[in-house]
């Protein structure tokens, strides 16, 4: 294994592998009769169907696709931390993150060519008509792909082996291209939702419009910041996994402080990802208030308690690392005892935000409702709960981040007593005025309700820049109460990343599912309908095995990207010097 | 070794334990909306029974909207909307007043709710003129009486349907009355006008008071401000925003030139500052 590994990247094989199955199921002389019968629309795929193969494989590429785009980003910010303060520890960081991408990128690649082949064969008349719309951006893209590769692996294997300046050009140029790769491709698939630069018939007025319709903007931003999430979580969880079977006490602490490294970049890109996710919602009910209601308030409306459910649990994850990791602080044992409070809290929200609206229950049960809406939890159930709930879960998230970063310090300023004051006054006040108008959004008409989310993802947003830059100002030359012991967590704790890296790739899957599904029987929204046998939108539990099945494929892949990461190039960690200090 | 093991299991039960939470959820196969049978010679009637089938399935109008006489919603509740039709815009029959609301949504918008909705003869809802017809058969038949026909002409049908149904009302089919003879204040109003300009007031809204037009405005500056609304923008205004909104709303397909020249005229006796 070992010597195929090195003689043969992982990419090709997967590619040789996907490849020779698609020959298989195409080479049945069925999936080609109907060309005969004139231009074709649809062919099948055996088994699990059309929609199922080119879902399963579109949602590999873009998990692998978010990885490679999102590593070289905080690989770059970490790498420059490192070049700035000269601690090594972060220039080994950030390779080792690096590393990871090789093999991925390899993986991304043969995936989106895989998807880009069942496209064409098992959706012709579709593509025919994006390609009608889109012609040049798709050279533009082969063209940003190729740069990226070189930039890449230029990054990759040029790694203290030129000036650092260079280095750190060459990953902006990266981190730049892949943004480019980004952008394009979510135009294609933002155009499929929300429509723009074509005429009543869908024969193209303008590319640009085409590609600057409603949802590109809000999609290109949302999926940035998830990427960052995603990739954070999946080094952690490299992290963990090495973590595990670290054999000295140094690789523990290399190991602990790259999972908390990744866990702490998912995690502070989750916390405005809501906010880019209500941007989202917002542009899709400009666009069209069917498309909205059909996301929000019809089909889908119950994947959004199963979202409750993932993001909940990722708070919770998120949390309960936290509380593990500040074990290993000197000092943190100050801040034990909110941690009842912030469950407390987490707790309350995460049940606000799963209430469903209405209830699944039996004819007797709804007899004794008086309807299919409890007569208290049904308070619950409404945006005006919901909204109040994240908000508030973010907050309690942020305050957690706050404890952790002051545990092992004491404030010298002379103003920290009024310092501490301002913080807990802003952060009540929030609190306070969140809740007020979450209560308030009861008593007022549609049109007012609807725009009280702004002043609270507003406030939100204020509590947290304003009592972190209090922070930092307040604890500038703060006396040290004991060292960081990486490596001193329990193993329990390498579990909870794995949970969040699962967690968020489920929900990565969940919400490409409803992105897609909203367009329901069209390919294109109000202008290409979807006459194939699978126009039908499935049941929640169908897709959910989908992705289900998508996930656990996408992390077995994953296991041959750290095994390979691990025997190539091995990198010395250092003990002296290294992550204990 | 082992560790890989437990790794596995624990990633296996976490996606069964999502996978088993999504069980949990109402689980229901959404289908492509299928046609309803509109025989030429239906009933009011039958265009009820047809329309509330409409209205359920192709049309998705219950997916935003309520039939339950609940208020609080995102869109206004049907349940009365037969009785309270017609007083609801002034100089509109309830029939023109629900025609209005399914073709053209957002020329009118009820109090305390957004604009928004779909034009529901556009995609992808993509009802054609009977189909409306019977939605509005239905929509009547809510706390009213329903009155149309497969034969009655509205004025925002297509033409080719418009053609039809001009046929079918020489055979005594009950016709709305002509948009040609509408005055200058229906039609200040039929194509929202106040949204953005007030009569009533010197107070600019959106665009500038009208308030005072004939006085500020001569009958010629008036055709080109509406005709090309931005050859000449004031400072305090946003250039593109009412050549936009009227492209938007089809405006400049809708307007005829007499109904042009009755805005104008109407426009150009606003004198309200002399």
């Amino acid at each position: 294994m070992k010597w195929l590994a090195r003689r043969l990247p992982a990419g090709s094989l997967l590619f040789l592998m996907l490849a020779g199955m698609a020959l298989v199921a195409f080479w049945a002389p069925d999936a080609w009769a109907q060309d005969a019968a004139g231009p074709v629309e649809y062919r099948s795929f055996p088994v699990v169907g059309s929609r199922v193969v080119v879902w399963v494989i579109a949602q590999l590429h873009l998990m692998f696709g978010a990885f490679v785009l999102a590593v070289p980003m905080f690989a770059l910010t970490i790498e420059f931390i490192g070049f700035r303060n000269g601690d090594k520890r972060y220039d080994d960081l950030a390779h080792e993150f690096t590393r990871l991408l090789s093999v991925s990128f390899s993986f991304t690649a043969s995936l989106g060519a895989l998807l880009t082949f069942f496209l064409f064969i098992l959706y012709p008349r579709l593509m025919e008509y994006l390609v009608s719309i889109f012609d040049w951006t798709f050279m533009l893209y082969a063209c940003v792909f190729f740069l990226e590769a070189v930039f890449l692996y230029s990054y990759y294997y040029g790694w203290g082996k030129m000036p650092k300046w260079l280095h750190l050009l060459l990953g902006l140029g990266l981190n730049m291209v892949g943004i480019a790769i980004i952008f394009i491709a979510d135009s294609w698939l933002t155009f499929m939702n929300s429509p723009n630069g074509i005429d009543a018939e869908g024969n193209l007025l303008s590319t640009w419009d085409a590609i600057n319709n409603f949802t590109w903007m809000p999609i290109n931003i949302h999926r940035l910041i998830a990427n960052i999430c995603f990739g954070g979580s999946i080094a952690a969880a490299y992290g963990a996994y090495k973590f595990l079977g670290a054999k000295t006490e140094e690789e523990r602490a290399h190991y602990d402080w790259m999972g908390y490294m990744g866990n702490f970049i998912a995690i502070a890109a989750l916390l405005p990802l809501p906010f880019a996710g209500y941007w989202l919602g917002r542009e899709i009910y400009a666009f069209s208030q069917s498309l909205g209601i059909a996301l929000m308030g019809g089909t889908f409306s119950w994947l959004f308690i199963i979202q409750a459910v993932l993001i909940g649990n990722l708070f919770l994850a998120a949390n309960y690392y936290l509380w593990l990791s500040m074990e290993r602080i000197h000092g943190a044992e100050r801040y034990r005892k909110f941690t009842k409070w912030l469950l407390a809290s987490i707790t309350v929200c995460f049940i606000v935000w799963a209430t469903p609206h209405s209830l699944v229950a039996t004819v007797e049960e709804a007899r004794a409702m008086g309807g299919s809406h409890h007569p208290i939890l049904n308070v619950l159930g409404v945006m005006s709960a919901k909204n109040t709930a994240v908000n508030v879960l973010i907050l309690t998230t942020y305050l957690s981040f706050l404890f952790y970063r002051r545990a092992n310090k004491e404030a010298t300023v002379s103003w920290a007593k009024t310092g501490n004051i301002v913080q807990f006054g802003i952060l009540a006040a929030v609190v306070g005025v969140v809740i007020f108008l979450g209560v308030y959004g009861y008593f007022v008409e549609a049109s007012v309700r609807i725009g009280l989310s702004i002043p609270q993802v507003g406030l939100v947003l204020f509590a947290m820049i304003s009592i972190t830059i209090i922070d930092v100002f307040m604890f500038r030359n703060a006396r040290i109460l004991g060292p960081i012991e990486w490596g001193k967590i329990p193993n329990r704790a390498q579990y909870a990343l794995f949970f969040i890296a699962i967690t968020f790739a489920w929900t990565m899957g969940l919400m490409g599912y409803v992105r897609s599904g909203i367009r329901q029987h069209w390919h294109v929204y109000g202008v290409m309908r979807d006459t194939s046998e699978h126009a039908f939108t499935p049941t929640l539990g169908y897709a959910a095995n989908v992705v289900s099945v998508t996930v656990l494929i996408f992390f077995a892949f994953i296991a041959v990207v750290f095994f390979l990461s691990s025997l190539s190039g091995k990198k010395k960690i250092e003990a002296e010097g290294g992550a204990s200090s | 070794m082992m560790n890989a093991l437990k790794i596995c299991v624990f990633t296996v039960l976490v996606a069964a334990f999502y996978s088993y939470v999504s069980q949990m959820v109402p689980q229901k196969v959404t289908y492509p909306p299928e046609e309803t049978e509109l025989g030429a010679d239906m009933t009011t009637e039958e265009l009820v029974v047809a329309g509330e089938e409409i209205a359920g399935g192709k049309g998705t109008c219950l997916t935003c909207h309520t039939v339950s006489g609940d208020t609080g919603g995102r869109f206004p509740d049907l349940a009365n909307i037969g009785l309270v039709a017609a007083d609801r815009k002034e100089g509109f029959s309830d029939v023109e007043y629900l025609a209005e609301s399914l073709y053209d949504p957002n020329e009118y918008i009820v109090e305390g709710f957004l604009p928004g909705m779909t034009p529901i003869s556009d995609p992808p809802i993509d009802l054609n003129d009977e189909e409306i017809l019977a939605v509005i058969a239905y929509l009547q038949s809510l706390g009213g009486v329903a009155t149309v026909t497969l034969d009655t002409e509205l004025r925002w049908q297509s033409e080719e349907n418009s053609a039809a149904a001009a046929a079918a009302s020489q055979a005594g089919a009950a016709a709305g009355p002509s948009a040609e003879n509408l005055s200058g204040e229906e039609l200040f109003a039929m194509y929202a006008c106040g949204t953005c300009h007030s009569v009533t007031e010197p107070t600019p809204l959106l665009g500038p008071s009208l308030y005072n037009a004939g006085n500020d405005f001569s009958t010629a500056e008036l055709y080109e401000a509406i005709m090309d609304p931005d050859a000449v923008v004031a400072e305090e205004f946003t250039a593109g925003l009412m050549s936009a909104q009227l492209n938007a709303t089809g405006f400049y397909d809708k307007i005829s030139s007499g109904q042009l020249k009755t805005l104008v005229d109407y426009l150009a006796m606003q004198k309200g500052g002399s």
